[in-house]
């Protein structure tokens, strides 16, 4: 059995369980209400959907011709790089209540340039410190756009 | 000697005692910096729109040192808004603007764990009115007439409407069991939409607010075949009560006013109602509420903590009827 | 003829230096406002409207019109450069616009963005001064299944994203549709799919959505390779960064299709320039003589989107000031500025206050003209934005968008959905599953979910109202059409091939 593309039955994997979710979720809700459909009829078919597509997915995959052969295999070390920076963004986003936007801003962007692209600190740092100081006096001072603020107001 | 030294002690004696009944005058709480003024629509929405005129009405006549800034929560109905409030306990520079859907809301919102007792109520300002209105060319003339239509062809007719928790839908609700009718709700969620419909013909009547009503009303489009208040209303001289024309129902108010977070210490509260009272008998607030055809629902202290309850229990009473879940 | 004696009389409202001054900062702020992801016109407007009492009313309305229509042209910048919409209705923008910056035509992308924008943007206000009665009686004739074939329509669009995989195209849409459904039902007032939270209960904005996936996806991807200092090659020389005579030429239809399309959606109360955009991108598409290519990098691909969402400015404010009736929520808080200016907008506004609604007829002409004239001459300089070293561009780009996303509704709630929808973005891109249809699918399902229950109430229960109403009727056979395009296609590229074959 030739499998057309495996990234594509592990996303059908996922869709399809979560198809089934939405299913059961949907069918606690009322599917029919006083007049007409319920809050359940829209998300149970959704859901009935997401998963017959899902497994519409798997069946081409497997039963397709393999024409897309030439696919570069993944590189983890590459996936690991953008993780990383997503991680880095969800630090940031808990720092924020309580460092404030500012601080956490500045924080991820010296991460990003230092650990990830390798600049030398002070780069990092002082590309950091502007991106900051610029984001808090357009948005904050100058649009007047609340930012999230730290217990030093910024 | 002996006469005038206990004169003497009962004097002191009187004095002390006097100066302990007088209230000691610290210097009494004034806000010092930007109050908050916590709504819980949208930018544009009704309670954002009166929040704002209140504030610049307050700034004119000068009756605070500081501004009032509207800070905008909404969601859930006003289960953000609620549990905003409820996290500043004890905060003095934060107030939250009410209306009737702060009662319902947490009735039926598991969600909604703040409840209008939670917090501290400072003042009601507002009772809104509504009334019923169908298209200029709609052959009911009066409600009865379209009761009556309703119950020869039950759930033919259809009426346009917010939620179904909202009080239009309840208005129905309360007519349909007193005179055992019945006729279909269709939800729009913005009031746009809702006159929309009855104009193009695709809903018989609805429910909605005079001012909102005032411009279609001059220009010949809608008619208004009952007004939903206790006594007529003036700028409708000519449109019957619901009581009037026979159709027995509870009024349904939508009050406005102001809260404060719980946990304020009384002497805020005191402050707070002291401006008010006076910002209620200004001619820029009666001017106001003539302008949007409000009744003036000013009510405060122990009139309003009962006002709070017998709402509540008349809204739990009809949103079972209604068949809404009530959680509380 | 009463129509020009009007038009004069506007002009002279709208020639004034007070009022040309306002309209000036409308529009820049808007154009602003628009770049920006996250902050919309709806609350700039709410912002300004305490500083507006002291204005002459006149003035006022022109100013926040200003920053309405303005944002429709910020919009598309981001949208072409970052491949981040700034505004929900300039998602249709990227899918050309972002392919044509990497090929190194920011500038004519930008730029016919700009045209299309001020030629739909005019036929808008044409549209406005002359059919606004009589379109708003037609939109008037649209009720629930009216909406709900519209809507239906719209959804058929995704035939026309898709791209190469019509079943991921189709899972994402209904990953949006049901992400649309998160919140609380309207009409029983039961929550759906909320875990618990109470900021779930107005469901998920759309804005932290489509940043996230967009903004942070888009960022994502690219970090992966550690390239060279700059992201695209952006060309000298301001022949190449303007459109073409050729480019003009191919847009001719393009123009044509947004200012229609945008104008007559635009003037249905609930409906906007999302599906507006969305709906011209499709028939572009579905008339083009090369369909294959959209989505390649075609300037008809930025032009009628973008002409679509500007019309529909004109349009919107058609209910708003004959009826009094808003179509979305900058229009309603227009409505609430003009109720507070002492206004009551509904069918005797413009006979009773000529000079309101005609100066701001006026006034849009000459808005989308300084428009025009802000925005030809920003091309070169926002094209050079993409010449920031990509490890100062990220960074700035990750922290607009959190911007963006606090700005809306102060949440944090609603910076932690953008992580988890940047990651999901991310994932998105690797596995081949495009983002336009989802972004469908969020922006119609709640719409005709509730289109067809209202539809469904009004007619006890009965399908078939959908179809013997003429109007709805019609748009659905269109919309069966589309749907079974692709099908018919298949079956006769197969039939060709069993014909080859035998030969």
């Amino acid at each position: 059995m030739r499998i057309r593309d495996k990234k594509d039955l592990v996303s059908a994997f996922a869709i399809g369980a979560f198809g089934l979710f939405v299913i059961y979720e949907a069918s606690g809700l009322p599917y029919l209400s006083e007049f007409g459909p319920g809050p359940g009829f829209l998300p149970l078919w959704l859901g009935i959907g997401l998963f017959v597509f899902a497994l519409l997915l798997v069946l081409v995959n497997l039963l397709g011709s393999a024409s897309m052969a030439e696919k570069e295999p993944q590189s983890w070390t590459v996936i690991g790089r953008a993780l990383g920076v997503w991680f880095g963004l969800i630090v940031a986003i808990a720092l924020l209540p309580w460092l404030g936007f500012g601080l956490s801003f500045a924080l991820l962007t010296t991460f990003l340039i230092l650990v990830l692209e390798g600049r030398p600190p002070l780069t990092a740092v002082s590309a950091a410190v502007a991106l900051s100081l610029g984001f808090h006096l357009v948005f904050a001072l100058a649009l007047g756009v609340p930012l999230p603020s730290g217990p030093w107001g910024f | 000697m002996r006469p005038m030294n206990s004169y003497l002690l009962g004097w002191l004696a009187v004095l002390i005692g006097w100066s302990f009944i007088q209230p000691v005058s610290v210097a009494a709480f004034q806000p010092t910096k930007p109050v908050e003024a916590v709504v819980h629509t949208g930018p544009g929405g009704g309670s954002d729109i009166l929040a704002r005129a209140i504030a610049d009405l307050l700034q004119k006549e000068n009756l605070i040192p500081q501004r009032l800034q509207v800070v905008n929560k909404s969601g859930g109905g006003s289960a953000v808004a609620m549990a905003y409030l409820a996290e500043k306990k004890g905060e003095t520079h934060t107030i939250g603007f009410f209306t009737g859907v702060w009662v319902t809301n947490p009735l039926t919102r598991a969600e909604a764990k703040v409840t209008i007792k939670d917090l501290t109520p400072i003042v009601r300002l507002v009772l809104e009115p509504a009334v019923v209105a169908v298209k200029a060319d709609s052959p009911y003339k009066n409600m009865r007439e379209f009761v009556e239509a309703a119950k020869k062809n039950p759930g033919q007719l259809k009426q346009s409407g917010g939620s179904v928790t909202g009080r239009d839908n309840l208005v129905r609700l309360v007519v349909q069991k007193a005179t055992g009718a019945k006729w279909v709700f269709v939800s729009f969620p913005s009031g746009g939409e809702r006159i929309a419909n009855l104009l193009g013909g695709h809903v018989q009547m609805m429910v909605i607010e005079p001012q909102e009503a005032g411009e279609h009303i001059r220009a010949g489009n809608m008619r208004v075949i009952a007004a939903l208040t206790e006594k007529r209303l003036p700028a409708f001289p000519d449109v019957p009560t619901l009581n009037e024309q026979g159709i027995d129902v509870p009024v349904i108010p939508q009050a406005r006013g102001v809260l404060a977070p719980p946990g304020v210490p009384k002497d805020v509260v005191q402050y707070w109602e002291g401006v008010f009272d006076r910002f209620s008998k200004t001619a820029g607030w009666k001017q106001y509420l003539e302008k949007n055809q409000f009744e003036d629902g000013y009510l405060k202290g122990p009139g309003l903590n009962k006002f709070f309850d017998e709402l509540t229990i008349q809204m739990r009473e009809v949103l079972k009827e209604a068949g809404a879940k009530v959680v509380r | 003829m009463e129509a020009l004696g009007n038009l004069i009389l506007g002009f002279s409202v709208a020639l004034t230096p007070v009022n040309l001054f306002w309209c000036f900062v409308g529009v820049a702020l808007g154009t602003v406002v628009g770049v920006l992801p996250g902050l919309g016109p709806a609350a700039t407007i709410a912002m300004l409207l305490p500083l507006t009492f002291k204005m002459n009313p006149a003035t006022a309305i022109i100013m926040l019109a200003g920053i309405f229509y303005g944002a429709r042209y910020g919009g598309s910048t981001t949208s072409i450069l970052l491949n981040v919409p700034g505004e929900s209705s300039s998602v249709a923008t990227c899918l050309d616009g972002y392919q044509m910056a990497r090929q190194g035509r920011a500038g004519p992308a930008l730029g016919i963005a700009a045209i299309s924008s001020f030629v739909a943007g005019t036929v808008g206000v044409l549209g406005l001064m002359l059919l606004a009665p009589p379109v708003a009686r037609f939109a008037l004739r649209f009720g629930p299944p009216e909406y709900f074939a519209l809507m239906a329509l719209g959804l058929t669009m995704v035939v026309f994203l898709a791209g190469k995989s019509m079943i991921k195209a189709l899972l994402a849409m209904l990953f949006g549709i049901w992400l649309a459904g998160v919140g609380i039902d309207l009409f029983t007032a039961e929550s759906r799919f909320t875990f618990g939270q109470v900021e779930l209960l107005d469901g998920i904005d759309f804005i932290v959505v489509i940043i996230g996936i967009f903004a942070i996806g888009e960022v994502l991807v690219n970090i992966e390779s550690r390239g060279g200092g700059e992201l695209f090659k952006v060309p000298k020389g301001l022949r190449n960064l303007l459109p073409t005579l050729q480019d003009l030429k191919d847009c001719r239809f393009a123009l044509f299709n947004g200012s229609v399309v945008g104008f007559l959606i635009g003037v249905l109360p609930g409906a906007g320039a999302t599906i507006a955009s969305f709906i011209a991108y499709g028939i572009e598409k579905a008339f083009s003589r090369h369909p294959e290519k959209f989505g390649t990098g075609v300037v008809e691909g930025v032009a009628a989107p973008e002409g679509a969402n500007n019309a529909d400015a004109g349009g919107a404010l058609v209910p708003l000031l004959t009826l009094g009736i808003p179509g979305g929520n900058t229009t309603a808080i227009m409505l609430a500025g003009l109720l507070l200016w002492g206004f009551k907008p509904g069918p005797l506004l413009i006979q009773e206050h000529p000079e309101l609604f005609w100066g701001l007829v006026a006034s849009m002409y000459i808005g989308n003209v300084m428009l025009l004239i802000l925005n030809l001459p920003l091309v070169p300089l926002f094209a050079q934005i993409l010449r920031l070293p990509y490890y100062v561009l990220y960074p700035f780009i990750l922290g607009v968008s959190i911007v963006g996303v606090y700005s809306v509704g102060q949440s944090l709630f609603d910076v932690w959905l953008l992580g988890f929808f940047g990651l999901l973005g991310y994932f998105m891109r690797k596995l081949d599953f495009p983002a336009a249809p989802l972004t469908l699918g969020l922006v119609l399902g709640d719409a005709i979910e509730r289109a067809l229950r209202q539809s469904l109430m009004m007619s006890q229960g009965q399908l078939s109202i959908l179809i013997t109403r003429p109007l709805s009727g019609t748009m659905l056979l269109l919309a069966a059409i589309i749907l079974l395009m692709p099908l018919a296609n298949k079956v006769r590229s197969w039939r060709m091939k069993a014909v080859e074959q035998e030969i």
